[in-house]
């Protein structure tokens, strides 16, 4: 009976042990396929856009015919959930055991600085996707991650010189989402838009998935003369919803810095038609040969247009690709390959892009109405169509990096 | 005889964990230690829980409070490991001091006030941006260095952790068969007749209450130089519940049992999230399956089983 009771303890010991065993991945030999891993947010929160990254990024390679500079391109998918530790286990998991050549993403903004973490410990190169922390290519920057989607405030200080410039507000109230990508999108707006002149009625910041936008709405300013909104994840039909129940839209003028992107619009109704919606780096309107092949494919295959998030994972996969043919293949080495993305030039279906030398992309910021289309595709359809471009856009906007750095992050 | 076989399973137990790094890969001895890590938590959770009857869900603010003050003290201070890490123990202690007036309630309201401390903690992480980094938290941690003790890479880190999640095994093992840990009992099988006996109930919990916070301290100070970066989500609210997660389906009263709990949570995260997309699912037909056919967890599983083998041996 002894023999029996230690027998099995033992017995499930080795089941263990070979459940841990087995699991790790067979090491790649060098000339096999290229190992790329994508770290979008599948399940949780940002679930709608890390299917949008998902999409963009497999339709680019089905389109390249999974290959790129000669050897077959492998895609290896790790669910970060949004959460910066999972994405941190994660990464580390692609890195090590999968042995990734380098990483694309991650979507969720805080995830950002703990996967560039692993990049930095493990040497793999990372590709930064839609995840915006401007620190991450100003004060806190990693030799081993280059940045192929937007800084927060990029978008941000076109947006202040556009309320003030071209919409001719004086007096606005911001509505920001209350989290470090918000922070940095809203106070880049309000920097240039009160260095022209322009006075600020109120900054009102919302928490993530805020239930009840009426507070925000009744605390709007009388004098205001323009709103403008930032919000993120279901925080945009929610506002949307709110403000329209609430008569606001007879009382004042919203205005969109970030707010309507093509993934939140089918939450909304052709009361959203004519409003200013976004600047941002992407329209899914824009109308480019590049941008019109892009948004064709990607309805024909999944039956929707793409948000940005889809674009930015599709121009990562096109950009890695066009720096793997440049180096013909060898991506074991890594300082060639992160030359390469430092250096090529794309012409990404949002504009061309190239990287400046703080390793983020110099790109247009496009301000976009919503319109309804005829899309070839998917028939009648809402989506961003841009109204006023700003071509070539840095992260550092008009100022030299050095003035920028020195001044230190946008915070609340 | 369960005396008798209890030393060799252990001894065997030490030797498969010694082994397991040269086994598994760096990434698997990295997952390792993070489930080490979240078991002291649960631990720490779990001396509320399955000795004082308490269930706290203020835990992850020890954790995250110690995770801060040591990255912020070794990352913007440089001061070295042998400051930052006690005195991030410290701050996370010290908050179980205050936070140890919860005991003065108890059941439903016990779980409420606590719930409230923790949301405090991270609203102060998240909006506090200046100090903690906000979302973006402390990155760059380097890893421990203690004198002689200088840790490198993640197997030499996840050997150090071993070492220190035995150590307090060991103390947490005797400390709830002292005769504080039996009083603890006491207190939660009835509190009144305790008090009858002369036992000065609140003080007893007040004192785990702080004990647990500092174990759960530990665990904060171990996680930050595993994970080398601490933002809001340390101190969040689904950390103390997924602590709590792993005492029960671990086995609540045990010292294995939140490991137990806390490695099943991990992998099951970890690796089926690698090829299944629906594995949030997965962990709840784990937790659904816990409460239906082990609500005294995997340990009380096992200890039923072999008692239901020992009566057919018998019988």
């Amino acid at each position: 009976m002894i023999r029996d009771a230690i027998r099995k303890p033992l017995r499930a010991a080795a089941v263990l042990l070979a459940v841990l065993g087995c699991a790790p991945a067979l090491v790649h030999a060098q000339g096999g396929p290229i190992k790329i891993g994508l770290l979008p947010p599948v399940t949780g929160p940002l679930a709608t856009p890390g299917r949008d990254m998902v999409d963009g990024f497999k339709l680019f390679w089905e389109q390249a015919g999974n290959k790129a500079g000669g050897r077959a391109v492998e895609i290896v998918l790790a669910d970060t959930t949004c959460n910066p530790d999972q994405a941190l286990t994660q990464a580390r998991r692609l890195a090590l055991q999968e042995k990734v050549h380098f990483m694309v993403g991650p979507l969720c903004g805080h995830e950002g600085p703990a996967v560039a973490q692993v990049s930095k410990e493990t040497g793999v190169p990372l590709v930064m996707d839609a995840a915006g922390a401007d620190t991450i290519t100003k004060w806190e920057r990693t030799p081993t991650v280059v940045r192929t989607a937007v800084s927060a405030s990029q978008i941000g200080h076109p947006w202040g010189e556009y309320l003030y410039k071209e919409l001719g507000l004086r007096n606005v109230t911001f509505i920001g989402q209350d989290y470090t990508w918000g922070h940095e999108v809203t106070l880049g707006a309000v920097r240039t838009y009160t260095e022209l002149g322009g006075k600020v009625a109120k900054i009102i910041w919302n928490p993530i998935g805020t239930r009840d936008y009426g507070p925000t709405i009744a605390a709007i300013p009388a004098g205001t003369d323009g709103v403008s909104a930032v919000v993120v994840g279901v925080d945009r039909a929610r506002l949307f919803e709110a403000w329209f129940n609430f008569g606001m839209d007879k009382k004042f003028k919203i205005y969109g810095g970030y707010w309507m992107h093509q993934d939140a619009l089918p939450q909304m109704d052709d009361r959203a038609i004519g409003l200013i919606g976004n600047s941002l780096h992407y329209a899914a309107g824009l109308d480019t040969p590049e941008n019109r092949a892009f948004t064709d494919a990607f309805a024909r295959k999944y039956k929707r247009l793409p948000s940005w998030f889809g674009e930015s994972a599709y121009t990562a996969a096109l950009w890695t690709k066009t720096a793997i043919d440049a180096i013909n293949g060898k991506v074991e080495d890594r300082a060639a390959f992160l030359k390469a993305m430092r250096t090529v030039q794309v012409k990404a279906p949002r504009g061309p892009v190239r990287m400046d030398e703080y390793d983020n992309p110099v790109q247009n910021v496009y301000i976009s109405r919503i319109q309804k289309i005829k899309h070839p595709v998917l028939g009648d359809v809402l989506t961003n169509v841009p109204v006023k471009t700003y071509e070539a856009v840095s992260q550092f906007w008009k100022w030299t990096p050095e003035e920028f750095l020195k001044r230190g992050p946008y915070k609340r | 005889m369960r005396n008798a076989l209890r030393v060799p399973l252990a001894l065997a137990a030490l030797a498969v964990a010694v082994l397991l790094p040269v086994a598994a890969g760096p990434f698997w001895t990295g997952l390792l230690t993070q489930m080490y890590v979240f078991g002291l938590l649960a631990l720490s959770v779990d001396l509320l829980l399955g000795h004082a009857g308490l269930f706290s869900l203020c835990h992850a603010s020890f954790f995250a409070v110690s995770a801060y003050t040591t990255a912020i003290l070794q990352v913007r201070h440089a001061v070295p490991t042998a400051l930052a890490a006690p005195a991030g123990l410290l701050a996370g202690t010290l908050l179980g001091l205050v936070f140890g007036f919860a005991v003065r309630t108890r059941g439903v309201y016990f779980i409420l006030i606590t719930i409230a401390f923790g949301y405090v903690v991270w609203g102060v992480a998240h909006r506090w941006s200046s100090f903690t980094g906000g979302d973006n938290g402390v990155t760059n941690v380097p890893f421990p260095d203690v004198g002689a003790v200088r840790v490198e890479s993640h197997t030499e880190y996840y050997y150090l952790v071993l070492a220190v999640v035995l150590l307090c095994a060991l103390g947490y093992r005797l400390l709830v068969a002292s005769p504080f840990g039996l009083t603890l009992r006491g207190i939660r099988a009835s509190e009144t007749r305790m008090r009858s006996l002369g036992y000065h109930s609140g003080l007893h919990l007040y004192a785990a209450f702080v004990v647990s916070a500092a174990l759960a301290s530990l665990a904060g100070v171990l996680y930050v130089y595993y994970n080398r970066f601490v933002n809001p989500v340390a101190a969040s609210f689904p950390i103390s519940v997924e602590a709590a997660l792993m005492a029960i389906i671990g086995g609540t009263g045990t010292i294995v049992g939140p490991f137990i709990g806390s490695m099943i949570i991990l992998w099951l995260r970890n690796w089926v999230s690698s090829f299944f997309e629906l594995y949030a699912s997965v962990m709840g037909l784990v937790f659904i399956a816990a409460v239906l056919w082990a609500p005294q967890g995997v340990v009380g599983l096992v200890g039923r089983l072999r008692a239901r083998l020992a009566g057919a041996g018998s019988g």
